[in-house]
């Protein structure tokens, strides 16, 4: 991948008045560029004072540069500074080095969140009701647990936001039981997974 | 949330379905087109619910883990009141 990438392009961020800057545009370039936001060129420009032309061809690079280190997980300096040219500016390439180790795990968490998916749960609210009568009992009190679930489907359509939908569901003592059961197997295999 | 639900079923001529069945996966993410190793376990459940109709319809999803251990507890929590119930 970094082999593709023109590295002369990534010049243009010695353009920025300041070290914070750069961290910004690389942040930016990796956590936006992966859902091709409009946003990205313009927030960039912004942060360097460049021009969309000559701009537009840096985001390209760095988005290369930064996706190959994330990719492969590099945890030490010299693997990624292999990366560059050795004619590469020095310490444009210590930056850009630092800034990505520094991001590595919020980068890999941001990617894991945007990942390919079921559906997401979002959010879950429960209330618990007494049923006091029905139709067929007059008198009674018996507990119910009604649980609405928030589910974001995988985005159909690049340019809208997913839609959430709602599964109410409601529960009986027994049904909630069972359910901690199968919930309480699962943190076992959990345990078990994390020990590996 | 741990809020609990202001919602009036009736209202919104809704009722909440019976959940009839509860199915899960345990995985790990071995790795992915942006991420060489990522070893990052997820929870995927399908839930079979039944309408008052009897009408069985099923939801399919992932948890993280955080939102799974969350998740667990509410519902510990949840069973534990209906025992003072």
């Amino acid at each position: 991948m970094a082999a593709h990438c023109d590295f002369s392009s990534l010049e243009l961020l010695m353009k920025a008045s300041s070290k914070e800057k750069v961290v910004k545009v690389c942040n930016d370039v990796y956590v936006m560029g992966s859902s091709q936001s409009d946003g990205l060129l313009s927030s960039v420009c912004e942060s360097l004072g460049t021009r969309p032309n000559e701009t537009k061809k840096m985001i390209e690079s760095l988005s290369s540069v930064l996706k190959t280190i994330i990719f492969h997980g590099y945890t030490e300096p010299q693997e990624i500074q292999s990366l560059f040219p050795k004619d590469f500016h020095k310490n444009l390439r210590d930056l850009i080095t630092k800034i990505a180790l520094d991001n590595m795990n919020t980068w890999k968490t941001h990617s894991i969140s945007t990942q390919v998916s079921l559906p997401r749960l979002v959010d879950f609210d429960w209330r618990l009701d007494t049923k006091m009568a029905s139709d067929s009992i007059s008198r009674t009190s018996v507990p119910t647990c009604i649980l609405q679930m928030k589910v974001q489907e995988n985005q159909t359509d690049v340019k809208t936001t997913p839609e959430n939908h709602n599964i109410n569901v409601e529960l009986s003592k027994e049904t909630l039981d069972t359910m901690l059961d199968g919930l309480s197997k699962i943190r076992d295999q959990l345990s078990s997974v994390a020990r590996r | 949330s741990k809020e609990c639900l202001n919602m009036d079923l009736s209202e919104r001529g809704l009722t909440a379905g019976k959940l009839v069945d509860m199915k899960w996966k345990l995985g790990v993410a071995v790795c992915s087109d942006e991420c060489k190793s990522l070893n990052s376990p997820f929870v995927a459940m399908t839930l079979k619910v039944a309408d008052a109709s009897g009408k069985i319809s099923t939801h399919t999803f992932e948890l993280t883990i955080p939102q799974f251990q969350n998740f667990s507890e509410q519902m510990k929590d949840m069973a534990a009141r209906m025992e003072m119930i």
